[in-house]
């Protein structure tokens, strides 16, 4: 293999402490004599990373966990208190909102800046201008005062620059978060396209959906230091799970059992897969769920189960009650109802999705209760979307070039 | 500017930085770039008549010429280094956000100002001798070459000097408030408006040793045709140039790695 297209090793940043006046004389005259300027807060250490040309890496964490300092550290603006980086390659980076816009400057005169920047000849500038225009797509603002720019318009722009400059390696941190529903898609399109044409991403997003969706391997940090690395959906799935974890212990059970019992119906037990905790392990694509719930009835009525499957950005992928298939959960000797709902296959395409169930009065008008579990489907699939449709090609011929061409 | 292979997208992006600088300082205002030339000439207006005419400033020496060329050729050279230096002083401080979300070479942030300033006022003395040539105020046409060698040395004195205060001001904020003051004190003691001859007899060598001194005097001596500054005069500029280079590129790439830390 050829040689890694980012490699840090022992990376790590700290900010020296500067609390009084006189700190500030001291560290000039250390560091002027070429020492270190004492005191110091790490806010980053022990980082190891290798990425690949033609590969893609989602860094998540909580807020603070040292994401932007890492990218920092990648693209240069930062330099290592410790280790070093070596990156073989032109980056493009997309650090914060504005991308170094000033904010007196119009839209096309900021652009030719930050091509400035990025080491573009005048030729060069000239003949991307247009694309980038067009792809910024924020219309006569284009020639206001980038200060007039809503945030949403100030990353549209620099997402079209730095699109244009088609880089080795793109980094880009929580930039999607800010563009709408129509830009999101865009970026996104252009990413996978980027993706297939051999580039290689690192991103750094809160939205584990974005990240799984363009990534393959993930980082997640967590205090500034590496707490998991690799394959994207299992580092994505203890991520979440750390998270629920975490607000289990600060809101208690979200669950509030003792009202629960005072209503008609509650949820007893769930079970996925015979599992009963709130996280499953990974599942792979197209193996089988079986999900089991025990519903406690306070007046012996029989309870209506409604199962919903929904992606983990909350997009709905799939709901069913019992009625509707004409069926109903049947009692059990302690007067508890329970129902097994089983798919053979489980078309969901690779993805983080929550399970939920819910008792329903026997009407299966009035909704009681919700109990979710997550779940990981595994899979190396590019399909787009949800859920694999049954599907047949016809009048078609064995494929001959490489995909992505 | 600070390694080799560096120096030409730091050449290369100073220039875009200069550019811009120099069409957007005067873009809100309603005369344009107008103002780049009328400054200087109302400055020199209000100089000419405080020194020329009411303090009377004289010029000894019949061949001597009048006091408008004579304060000329000292202080448009003089207004682009301190300029350069004033705006170059805050460069890294104010594009801090700048250099948070871009990768960059730091040093054109602050050749840039120095570029600018020396070519707004460059272009403002070339014209201004021009004019004065073609009036006949005794501008000697082979000086317009011959100051040439002292106006690069001026620019690399300012750059030298601009390193070294803009990786300083990051660190320690005083400098930028000070510096205004400081080029004022150091105008007066160089002999911009007045020839040291008109200074007590045991002073005048000490002028020697002021870097600005030999520049002023060489400038006046090659448009002006007025006496050669001493070797002591021209040693000590070029050493000051070579000092102030060395110790600004030093102390700029010692500190550049941390101004992140610092801002």
């Amino acid at each position: 293999m050829s040689a890694p297209l980012v490699q840090a090793t022992g990376l790590g940043k700290s900010y020296p402490r500067v609390f009084r006046r006189s700190d500030r004389l001291r560290a000039l005259l250390a560091l002027l004599a070429g020492k270190t300027s004492g005191e110091s807060t790490s806010v980053l250490s022990g980082i190891e990373l290798e990425v690949q040309r033609g590969q893609s890496l989602g860094l998540i964490g909580d807020n603070g966990a040292g994401k932007s300092t890492l990218l920092k550290l990648l693209t240069g603006v930062l330099t290592p208190s410790q280790g070093q980086v070596r990156v073989n390659g032109r980056i493009g980076a997309l650090l914060e909102l504005g991308a170094g816009f000033h904010p007196e400057y119009s839209g096309r005169d900021n652009i030719a800046m930050a091509a400035a920047l990025q080491g573009f000849s005048a030729e060069e500038l000239a003949a991307r201008q247009d694309e980038i225009v067009a792809f910024a797509d924020i219309g006569h603002y284009i020639d206001e005062p980038v200060k007039h720019y809503s945030s949403g318009m100030v990353v549209r722009l620099g997402f079209a620059i730095i699109a244009a400059t088609r880089p080795d390696l793109l980094i880009t941190d929580e930039v999607l978060a800010v563009g709408d529903e129509s830009f999101q898609k865009k970026c996104i399109r252009w990413m996978e396209d980027y993706l297939a044409g051999g580039g290689t991403l690192i991103l750094v997003s809160h939205s584990m959906y974005h990240i799984q969706k363009l990534c393959r391997q993930a980082l997640w940090l967590r205090q500034g230091r590496m707490q998991a690395q690799g394959d994207v959906f299992e580092v994505t799935q203890a991520y979440l799970a750390y998270h629920e974890r975490k607000s289990a212990d600060t809101q208690g059970t979200a669950r509030d059992l003792d009202t629960l019992r005072g209503q008609e119906f509650h949820v007893r037990a769930v079970r996925v897969n015979g599992e009963e905790a709130e996280t499953l392990p990974a599942l792979e694509q197209g193996a089988a769920l079986r999900i089991e719930a025990t519903i406690a009835s306070r007046d012996g009525r029989v309870p209506v189960v409604n199962v919903g499957i929904v992606r983990a950005d909350g997009t709905p992928v799939y709901g069913v009650s019992s009625d509707m298939d004409g069926v109903q959960p049947a009692p059990l000797a302690d007067g508890d109802y329970r129902i097994v709902l089983h798919f053979g296959e489980l078309p969901l395409l690779p993805g983080s999705y929550t399970v939920r169930v819910h008792p329903l009065d026997s009407e299966g008008m009035r909704l009681f209760d919700t109990v979710e579990r997550s779940l990981t489907v595994k899979g190396r699939s590019s399909e787009s979307g949800l859920v694999r449709l049954a599907h047949v090609w016809e009048h078609a011929a064995p494929l001959s070039r490489i995909r992505g061409e | 500017m600070i390694t080799p292979a560096a120096l030409k997208p730091t050449l290369s992006l100073a220039l875009q930085l200069a550019r811009r600088d120099l069409r957007n300082r005067y873009l809100g205002s309603f005369s344009g770039g107008a103002w780049a030339l009328l400054q200087p000439l109302v400055q020199l207006a209000v100089y000419a008549f405080v020194f020329g005419y009411v303090f009377r400033q004289r010029l000894p020496g019949a061949d001597a010429p009048g006091y408008v060329p004579f304060l000329v050729v000292a202080m448009w050279p003089w207004t682009a280094f301190a300029e350069a230096l004033s705006r170059a002083t805050t460069a890294i401080q104010d594009n801090a956000s700048l250099l948070g979300k871009v990768a960059l070479p730091r040093a054109a942030l602050v050749l840039a100002p120095v570029l600018a300033s020396f070519a707004i006022h460059g272009v403002g003395f070339i014209g201004l001798l021009l004019v004065m040539l073609v009036i006949g105020t005794g501008i000697s046409p082979a000086g317009l070459l011959l100051m040439l060698p002292a106006l690069a040395l001026l620019f690399l004195f300012a750059l030298g000097l601009a390193l070294l205060l803009a990786a300083l001001q990051v660190f320690v904020r005083d400098i930028a408030p000070a510096l205004p003051q400081m080029l004022m004190l150091w105008m007066f003691l160089s002999p911009v408006f007045y020839g040291r001859y008109v200074m007590p007899e045991g002073v005048r060598s000490w002028f020697d040793f002021n870097p600005m001194t030999g520049f002023v005097e060489y400038l006046r001596f090659a448009l002006l045709d007025m006496p050669m500054p001493g070797l002591r005069a021209v040693f000590c500029s070029v050493l000051a140039v070579a000092l102030a280079l060395a110790a600004g590129v030093f102390a700029f790439r010692r500190l550049q790695r941390h101004f992140e830390d610092f801002l």
